[in-house]
């Protein structure tokens, strides 16, 4: 018999091995060839040469001259377009937090009474298999096509662009809620049922506060992935930073293109890294911090 | 004696009350970060006026019902006979709907493996633990300048080097790689493998710090060297934990691969973006499909992190 190390060992390069395999399976079903990752024909080395030159020199002016004198500088107006994308992004998370919310306390079962009888047992587990269920579906459809199915129903307007980021994200931070809920310790709820606290007092009470930090850092990750999915609007016609990338992009006008990557990067980079200051103070303190 | 009733004003007791709460731990960098989002979230509603925008009630009802009804699978309007549809969505599977099905799998998957490959021999370096002089803080022989200028860069440099990979958008990758490399499938694979690249650089690099120490600690006072270390204590002890994060991200990756077809390649999104406008109820198909495959593939991911926990 082989020492448990070896065997440990053995599944672990099986399972690399598997994944090499994978690759080279999924590489010849989508035709992928090293050949491929360089441009195809000269038009597109000339392309390519120019927009990485153009990396070196973005613009401070518009490219286009037909632009009239008294449009806004291009810095302003890719700063306009950051406020934009940041407003969709801060609008769907005030949809998104709330509902998810409400969609993790009925979709945890750290609140149910305990004993429970049957009948109510059977209500609870209806309404938590149900709030599951809509968590899956909200979220088993990209933030895009929702943005794509919301437009085509009633049409382009800013409560449409939040609803559809809204409506995915609502579904996938309610499924995590839900969980940090679940797993949160419940002594400080068994010892407020014990002294004779009702089901929803013990949950506001005795687990809410303690996971609160968790939830926080949770809210803020997916503020980050909601400022990225708002940026990315812009290519189903919404007006954030992807829409004017989009347009300068189209005209072959590279150095605005990098002027509106340069200052997109540079807001995500500093939302990342506000948000990773955030979870070091909650996570710092369990018991989390009077904000 | 009696307990002390606790519904009568005890002015002790407020007091220790006001004390504890004085004394509790604060952050003003928690607060003002409160205070910010809630400003900006003031200010976004307010800003966003028209909220419906600028069509009419009644056009935008009347839109909303021509949408609505346009659900419904064409055969099945004509006739009122739900048995069409089954045909009817058949059909659509055959008519490119399960190439672009696995198309979507397929791109994320590759892009998931190229980006857990390139993501292992950057761990090490970007390991607070291991990427300094002193790795594993056992010190061994003297360094030279160039040497502690290359430790003292290298951590923070790869870390950053992770924020700026995922901190852009894949769809956007996408869209400047297809205008570079042509209408191919690799762009869409770079895309999230670079963004994924990113991520996981982030997930593994927590998990490499959060490694025990003991036997890297160990083989470092041995004599091992960093890459030696990394492959032969770190690696092992939390392939698992790399594995629940790859089938993780796994099922993002394909969420972001059915839309990324909306850029011109084959894959649900394709499908989605070509019906819009004229046929919604093969829209409506291909979101369904495409829902049931995050769906199923979530299911997968869930299962093989349960196992491998």
């Amino acid at each position: 018999m082989k020492p448990p190390l070896q065997t440990h060992r053995g599944q672990k390069r099986r399972a690399l091995l598997g994944f090499a395999l994978l690759f080279l399976v999924c590489a010849w079903w989508l035709g992928l060839t090293p050949a491929g990752l360089l441009p195809p024909d000269e038009r597109h080395w000339e392309r390519a040469g120019s927009f990485f030159a153009a990396a070196l020199d973005p613009a401070f002016d518009y490219e286009d001259d037909s632009v009239p004198d008294d449009a806004p500088p291009l810095v302003w107006k890719a700063c306009e377009g950051l406020l934009l994308t940041l407003r969709f992004a801060f609008g769907a998370m005030s949809l998104a937090v709330p509902a998810a919310l409400v969609l993790g306390f009925l979709g945890s079962s750290a609140w149910w009474p305990e004993p429970c009888v049957p009948r109510l047992r059977f209500l609870l587990g209806a309404v938590y298999g149900g709030t599951r269920l809509l968590m899956s579906v909200l979220r088993s459809i990209h933030e895009l096509i929702w943005a794509l199915l919301i437009l085509s129903a009633v049409g382009v307007s800013p409560l449409a662009g939040m609803v559809a980021l809204a409506l995915p994200f609502s579904g996938t931070l309610g499924k995590v809620f839900s969980e940090l809920i679940d797993e949160e310790a419940r002594d400080a709820a068994e010892a407020l049922k014990a002294i004779g606290h009702g089901p929803v007092q013990t949950f506001l009470v005795g687990i809410f506060p303690r996971a609160l930090p968790n939830l926080i850092t949770y809210a803020f990750y997916r503020f980050e992935c909601a400022l990225r999915s708002s940026a990315v609007l812009g290519f189903v016609g919404i007006e954030t930073i992807g829409l004017y990338i989009e347009l300068s992009h189209e005209e072959a006008h590279y150095r605005e293109v990098w002027t509106y990557l340069y200052l997109l990067v540079a807001l995500l980079v500093i939302v990342d890294l506000w948000g990773a200051a955030i979870r070091r103070r909650l996570q710092s303190d369990p018991g989390g911090c009077a904000a | 004696m009696n307990p002390p009733d606790k519904t009568t004003f005890d002015p002790a007791r407020s007091e220790r009350i006001a004390i504890l709460r004085r004394g509790r731990e604060r952050s003003p960098f928690l607060a003002a970060s409160g205070w910010i989002v809630l400003g900006a979230v003031v200010v976004s509603w307010l800003a966003s006026r028209p909220l419906l925008g600028r069509l009419s009630a009644e056009r935008r009802w009347s839109n909303f019902l021509d949408f609505a009804g346009g659900l419904v699978p064409a055969p099945v309007r004509e006739s009122g006979d739900w048995s069409m549809a089954l045909p009817w969505a058949g059909g659509l599977l055959a008519d490119g709907g399960g190439e672009a099905l696995l198309n979507t799998l397929g791109i994320a998957t590759a892009a998931i493996l190229l980006a857990a490959a390139f993501v292992l021999p950057f761990l090490p370096l970007a390991s607070r633990w291991l990427s300094r002089v002193d790795p594993c803080g056992v010190a061994a022989g003297r360094t030279g300048r160039m040497g502690r200028g290359f430790w003292f860069v290298a951590g923070p440099v790869v870390r950053f080097g992770f924020v700026l990979a995922r901190s852009v958008p894949e769809y956007l990758i996408a869209f400047l790689l297809l205008s570079l490399l042509g209408l191919q499938v690799w762009p869409l694979v770079l895309a999230l493998a670079i963004h994924n690249f990113g991520i996981l650089g982030r997930l593994g690099g927590e998990v490499v710090e959060n490694a025990d120490s003991a036997a890297s600690t160990l083989a470092r006072a041995s004599g091992a060297g960093r890459a030696g270390l990394f492959a032969t204590t770190i690696f092992p002890a939390v392939f698992n934990r790399f594995l629940i994060y790859y089938f993780y991200r796994w099922e993002t990756c394909v969420k972001d691969a059915t839309v990324l077809g909306m850029l011109g390649l084959l894959t649900l999104g394709k499908l989605i973006a070509r019906s819009k406008g004229f046929f919604w109820d093969r829209m409506f198909f291909h979101v369904l499909l495409s829902a049931s495959v995050i769906v199923a593939g979530d299911l997968v991911s869930t299962w093989l992190r349960r196992r491998l926990r």
